[in-house]
This record gives C-alpha cells, sequence and structure tokens, in this order.
C-alpha cells in the first residue's frame, strides 16, 4: 500500500484494492463537496449555539439569542395592534351614530366586527347572523326585541339579555299553564294568531281569547301584539316568530314560555371591538336608524 | 457556399477583443442611428406626454397603474380582465417579428433590440470619452463609468416613470416618499442596464438570448441576410497582389468561377468588417449564430471597396438562393412566399382579434352573488328579502351615478346598505371612487316573493341617460309554498 500505483489507461491513482485482477480507481470526493459538508457542521454548531436546540433535564437550552416562536407571535400581534390603535382610538372616541357616518371608520368597523362576530357570537346567531329558527333571533331582519338603533345594539352587546350584568336586560314571561287553563291558552293562541290574518280583521273583536288577551298579555305585547322593546316582548303582529308560528308552538310558548339568554360580552371583549360589533350588525340588512 | 454555417453553438470569437468596435459611417450606421434615436426619445419621453381624464383619473397618456391595477394608453384602459388583448399584442409581436426574420433576417437584433440600442449608446460614450479627454488616460477612464451609470439610472427611471406619475415622481424619489418598489426596480435596473451594456454588452446575444438560437428555424434560402459574396472574395490578398482577371468584367456572373494561382480577389483582408461588428465577428466565415444583421460591415466593406476603385457589395444584404447570388446585381426579395403569407395572415388575424376585442372591451364589469347563509330573510310586514353582494367597477370617464333595478321581479325593491329608503331603482354615486363593494337589499313585497328559486338579473343603467350599461344574472329565493 506504501507504493501509489497508477491505472495505465485513465492515469489515475488506484486504492491499492484488488478482486480478481480488476482494481478500483482512487476518486476521492471533490473538493467543493468536502468544504460544504464541513461549512453545514459548522453551521449547525452556530445554530446549536444560537437557538434553543437541546432539551434539559429541567426545560431546555433557549440559545443565546433567547429566540421562540412564542415570542415571535406575541411581538407580530403587538405590532398588529399598535397598526390598529389609531383606528380603535377614533372608534371609542367617535360617538357610535357618527361611525358609520365615516367611510374609513365604517370599512374597519364591518372588518373587524365581522371577524369578532365569527369568533364570538356565530356559534349561536350562525354565520351571516341570519339566527336560528326556534333558536336564536336573526340579526339581519327587520325586528329586534330590544331595539335596533345602533346605540340598543351597543347596549344589548355589553350587557346581555337575561344575563349576570347588572345593567342586563331583563324581563321574564310568566308560565300561563300555571294560570290559565288549557281551552284558555288555545283561544289567546288563536287571538294571537289572528294578528297577522287580515280576514280576521272585523271578527277578531269578538273572538273568546280577546279579553283573555286583554287581561293578561297587552299589558306588555300591546293592544294590537305591536310588542314593546323595553321589555323585550316581541311584536305578535308580525311573520317573524322566534320559537314557532303554528298553533302549537304559540300554545307550547304561553304555556311554558322559552326565554332567550345572552352573555354580558363586556367582560370579554374590550369597548372598541363590542362597538365594531354593533356597527357590524347594525349594517347587515336590519339595522334602524 | 461552403462555409455557410446557420448554427454554430460554440462561441463565433477566436480571441477576446479588447476594445470597442471602430467607428463607421454609411447607410445602414445611419438608418441605426435614426431608429436608436427615434426608439430612445420614445422610451424617455412617452411617460411625460399627458392625456387629460377628467379630475379622477391620472393624465399621463401612458401609465401602468400597478396599485390600481389598470394599463392607460391615451383614451383606453385595461384592466387585468383585458388579458386577452395582451395575449393577442405578444402573438402579434411573436409573428411579426418571425415574419421580419424570414424577410430580412434579424433586423430586430441588428437594429430595435434594446441590447442593441443601449450598448450602441454606450459605445458612443465611450468613444466621444476617448475623443475628448484621450485614449486610456486616467479622466478618459473615470469619465466612462461615471457617464455610463448615469445613462443606466437614467434608463432605470425612464422605466420607473412609465408605472409612476413622471410628473411627481422624482419629487417623490428625492424626498423618499416613493414607494419602496420604486427604489428597488431603479436599483435593479441601473444595475442591469450598467451590466448588460457596459460590461456584457455582445455576450447577451452570443450567450444568453435564446434568439440566436431560433434564427435557423426562420431563416431559409429566401431570406436577406448579411452576406460575405465569396465568389468576388476569394482569395483574399494584400491590395498589391494583382486582381482575378475574371473580376474585372463587372457583369459576368462568376458563380462558376476558378481560383488564379497568384491573383487575389475583391477582398483584401483589411479586417475593418471584422473590427466594426459589434459582436466581433468575421462575417467572412459566412452566415453565423453571432450576426444581429445590423449591417455595419456592410457600411465598412463599401467604405473600403470605394477606396480601391471596386464596386460596392462585397459584403451586403442578399438572398442566398436568389438567381442573382454570385452576381453584382442587387438582391430581389420574394414577398409571396408560403411562409411570409402565413405569417402575415397570422399577424392580421391577431391584429384583427386586438381591435375587434378593444371595440368590444366592457366598461362596466358587474358581480352579483347572492349573500351565503340563509338564502332569504323574513320580515316583519310579510315581505321577503334576498341579500347580495355586488361589486361593480367602471371605465367610463363621463359616468358618475348608476341606476340598479330588477329584472324578473315585478315591484320588487332595493336598496344599499346606506341608502336613506328602499325603491324600485337605486341609485349610487360612482366618480372617483369607481368601484362599489356593497351588500345590495332586494325585498319582494308581501304575497309577491317566487315559491323557491326564479332566476332574476341586476341591471345597471346610466342614471342620466338612462342608457344600460351592464347585467348580471343571479337568483331569487322565496319561502316554498
Amino acid at each position: 500500500m506504501s507504493v501509489e500505483e497508477r491505472d495505465p489507461l485513465t492515469g489515475q491513482l488506484t486504492t491499492g484494492h484488488e478482486w480478481d485482477g480488476i482494481k478500483e480507481l482512487r476518486t476521492p470526493i471533490p473538493n467543493w463537496w468536502l468544504i460544504t459538508f464541513i461549512v453545514t457542521w459548522v453551521l449547525a454548531v452556530g445554530y446549536l449555539v444560537l437557538y434553543p436546540s437541546f432539551a434539559t433535564t429541567k426545560s431546555y437550552a433557549p440559545g443565546i439569542l433567547g429566540w421562540s416562536s412564542r415570542n415571535e407571535l406575541s411581538e407580530a400581534t403587538r405590532q398588529a395592534r399598535q397598526q390598529q390603535a389609531i383606528w380603535r382610538d377614533q372608534m371609542l372616541a367617535t360617538p357610535i351614530e357618527k361611525i358609520e357616518g365615516d367611510e374609513e371608520l365604517r370599512r374597519f368597523a364591518i372588518a373587524g366586527g365581522q371577524a369578532a362576530f365569527n369568533e364570538n357570537c356565530a356559534a349561536c346567531h350562525g354565520i351571516g347572523a341570519v339566527g336560528q329558527i326556534g333558536q336564536f333571533p336573526s340579526l339581519i331582519d327587520d325586528d329586534w326585541l330590544w331595539g335596533g338603533k345602533i346605540a340598543d345594539i351597543h347596549t344589548t352587546i355589553r350587557h346581555g339579555i337575561r344575563s349576570s350584568s347588572d345593567e342586563a336586560r331583563v324581563s321574564e314571561m310568566p308560565a300561563f299553564g300555571e294560570i290559565l287553563n288549557t281551552q284558555e291558552i288555545a283561544a289567546t293562541a288563536d287571538y294571537v294568531l289572528s294578528f297577522s290574518d287580515r280576514s280576521r280583521d272585523a271578527t277578531r273583536a269578538t273572538m273568546p281569547g280577546a279579553a283573555l288577551y286583554a287581561n293578561n298579555c297587552a299589558s306588555c305585547h300591546g293592544v294590537g301584539g305591536e310588542g314593546n322593546r323595553d321589555f323585550g316582548a316581541p311584536r305578535l303582529n308580525d311573520a317573524i316568530w322566534l320559537y314557532g308560528g303554528s298553533r302549537d308552538a304559540v300554545i307550547r310558548q304561553i304555556t311554558q314560555p322559552r326565554m332567550g339568554q345572552m352573555p354580558a360580552w363586556e367582560s370579554r371583549l374590550d369597548e372598541a371591538t363590542i362597538r365594531m360589533l354593533a356597527v357590524y350588525v347594525h349594517t347587515l340588512g336590519g339595522g334602524e336608524k | 457556399m461552403a462555409t455557410t454555417t446557420l448554427i454554430d453553438t460554440i462561441s463565433t470569437r477566436k480571441t477576446p477583443r479588447l476594445s470597442i468596435p471602430q467607428t463607421v459611417r454609411g447607410r445602414y450606421r445611419t438608418i441605426k442611428t435614426i431608429v436608436a434615436l427615434a426608439l430612445l426619445t420614445f422610451y424617455f419621453a412617452a411617460p411625460w406626454v399627458r392625456w387629460d381624464r377628467g379630475a379622477h383619473l391620472p393624465d399621463q397618456a401612458i401609465l401602468f397603474d400597478l396599485p390600481g391595477r389598470r394599463l392607460f394608453i391615451f383614451g383606453l384602459e385595461f384592466w387585468p380582465q383585458d388579458l386577452p388583448l395582451a395575449v393577442g399584442a405578444l402573438i402579434l409581436g411573436a409573428f411579426g417579428l418571425f415574419g421580419a426574420t424570414t424577410l430580412a433576417g434579424r433586423v430586430w437584433c441588428g437594429f430595435t433590440c434594446p441590447q442593441t440600442v443601449w450598448t450602441d449608446l454606450f459605445f458612443t460614450v465611450e468613444r466621444f470619452c476617448e475623443r475628448v479627454l484621450g485614449k486610456g488616460t486616467l479622466a478618459s477612464n473615470i469619465a466612462k463609468p461615471i457617464a455610463q451609470i448615469a445613462i443606466a439610472v437614467l434608463t432605470a427611471f425612464g422605466f420607473a416613470a412609465f408605472f409612476n406619475d413622471a410628473l411627481h415622481f422624482p419629487t417623490a424619489l428625492v424626498t423618499g416618499t416613493a414607494p419602496i418598489g420604486a427604489y428597488i426596480a431603479i436599483g435593479v435596473l441601473t444595475l442591469t442596464t450598467w451590466v448588460f451594456a457596459a460590461y456584457a454588452k455582445e455576450r447577451v446575444c452570443l450567450h444568453m438570448c435564446p434568439w440566436p438560437r431560433f434564427q435557423a428555424a426562420l431563416l431559409d434560402k429566401e431570406s436577406l441576410v448579411v452576406t460575405y459574396q465569396q465568389w468576388r472574395g476569394e482569395p483574399r490578398g494584400k491590395k498589391r497582389v494583382p486582381l482575378r482577371e475574371d473580376l474585372l468584367g463587372l457583369t459576368a456572373l462568376a458563380r462558376e468561377a476558378s481560383m488564379f494561382e497568384g491573383n487575389r480577389g475583391d477582398c483584401i483582408d483589411c479586417q475593418r468588417c471584422v473590427n466594426v461588428c459589434p459582436t466581433g465577428i468575421d462575417i467572412r466565415d459566412g452566415l453565423q449564430m453571432g450576426c444581429i444583421g445590423c449591417g455595419l460591415c456592410v457600411d465598412a466593406c463599401d467604405d473600403v471597396m470605394a477606396k480601391i476603385g471596386r464596386p460596392a457589395g462585397l459584403i451586403r444584404f442578399d438572398v442566398e438562393g436568389s438567381e442573382l447570388h454570385g452576381s453584382f446585381q442587387a438582391p430581389k426579395v420574394r414577398m409571396l412566399r408560403p411562409k411570409v403569407l402565413l405569417y402575415g395572415a397570422l399577424c392580421t388575424i391577431a391584429l384583427a382579434s386586438i381591435v375587434i376585442g378593444t371595440l368590444r372591451m366592457q366598461s362596466v364589469l358587474l358581480d352579483v352573488d347572492p349573500q351565503r347563509g340563509q338564502p332569504f330573510v323574513q320580515l316583519s310586514d310579510g315581505s321577503v328579502r334576498n341579500d347580495f353582494s355586488v361589486r361593480l367597477a367602471h371605465r367610463l370617464p363621463e359616468l358618475d351615478r348608476v341606476a340598479l333595478h330588477i329584472d324578473g321581479l315585478p315591484g320588487a325593491t332595493l336598496r344599499f346598505a346606506d341608502s336613506p329608503a328602499a325603491s324600485e331603482t337605486v341609485e349610487v354615486a360612482v366618480p372617483g371612487n369607481r368601484r362599489i363593494s356593497d351588500r345590495l337589499f332586494v325585498t319582494a313585497a308581501p304575497g309577491t316573493a317566487p315559491s323557491g328559486r326564479t332566476n332574476v338579473s341586476i341591471i345597471v343603467t346610466d342614471a342620466s341617460s338612462g342608457a344600460k350599461l351592464s347585467e348580471a344574472e343571479t337568483y331569487f329565493w322565496g319561502p316554498a309554498r
């Protein structure tokens, strides 16, 4: 092995290995490859020192740069917040009725409101705020239990409905199943349904449920079923029935009323987000001026 | 003919050229100068041409408005939707180039290619510096790169000016208020211009450009190309060597001329044709990939022929397959060849498509999509509402109010989110901000809503003239009955 041997045909050195007269040429790794290989090792050691690398018994080696993906995210979030701050401040400084009048502020509110809505509200009210019949009210129609002006919507979101907040919108409909008998409830239901039936206009006053309704329901729902937003008492003379508009559904509602609940978002969302939500909901088609 | 090579894949230069090509005067030099000046003038002046488009639009005649995603060319405005027109323009350019190459060789390369024009400009600057400050002096060695980099910066600026308002762009650049992309573009283009025109020069043509590789496929025996008239040039010799006798009779068709011992042809091997060549090739080796067809060697040789009292045209634009090849007579290009007619027809079709496409461009674009979620909204009074998202964009300078109504749903009312009230026709102002993206609420009066789905159209008209501008088909849902 000490003597270097050249292959006569190619002029290349051989390794000195020989099998059945076949010799192996010595073809060393190209230098560029070797250098690249060494450089990758140097870089690897560099990474090991600079960045979080291996686990220790209690924690991990953080690296001298102190980098972590969590820090990177919170930094990016902080920067995004900072960029939005000018709009959020403006959102708080502008009276809520004026926000929609400012084209740029309105666009920001709708974009932010939509994101917040999808995250917080859509679970009940549905994507696009279409609601669920028999469960949660639609927010894009023109019927509002507690008021459809932007300030009303804002108050509702802030304090909630029948929530734990002191300023929550609260009302309670008695369970008439304990007050009236079955026939009386059925008669009342017929009377209620007649509000939205034009053909009964002439005969409505003579219906058996008329007196029952006047005594038991009219104080909240209004003499003509026009509802009362101070109590969140729904209109009964329109085409929208949150818990169903069939006779059975109305009887069920009178007997054992269901009343929705909504949390007070004040404690969960900041004021600017609540305002953006109010603007978003207000522009979906049902908002009142 | 033996040395004619259409494809030459290795470098055509035997030894690297150290200095710039020599200057030359003549017919093709003049054409080249005029074409280059015209192109440079267009390039640098075009962004400054104004075109009045009213108060809301930029008044630059040619403007690529990238943020607005539109292209203004005088009275026309193009949008990304008009991309087929750009494809048409590219097809027209490609077949125009093929056709021109088939007819007259690489005239694009020789006269109009930016690489040719800018390299020529940089050569001129170098020669000027050497003439004024002296060849190889320190002053000229400093002045040259300064002048060339200044031209490169101006070139980059000229390019960026097509994308920015040229009048305010310089100020914005200096004060640092121009978009960051402008600085990057100017930086990159300054570098590429300088590297390509001052350093790479003919190397771009020889090693980088794909076009020379196509020329073999495009040229044929009937193309007009720069040729060395070998039949009268050979054998080369010093001027004092006596001329071949058969060349003395100028009208003779000497294609079959034999070589005469001790006599020379018309070529006196002065190397002028090589020394003036921008790509540094020797045209006497025959047609080759390095030849950009600029004709400067023709000028150089004609000049020499005049000086030694021989007829011009030893190097000339010629048709190798022509009957007249191998004579002193000027070549004739046969225009009515299938290939030329085909390219002509394709160009005509592409041009006609562009013209028709431009004339039929939609000036008002309307997109109407039903909002997702629930198909319809039940309203208190029994009416039924459908919500749509409407996107409207227009490029009519005079249009400032449009009216929308619905077809297929009698009595339905429309309103946008911020309209004061719903009505059968809703108007919206569209000057300045010429794009609308909004919710459109369509309400069918109680009892008139269709059962299930029905097809409707949203129609946009000009509010002042009532002319129909656009129509979008969509559908309206009602409760099943």
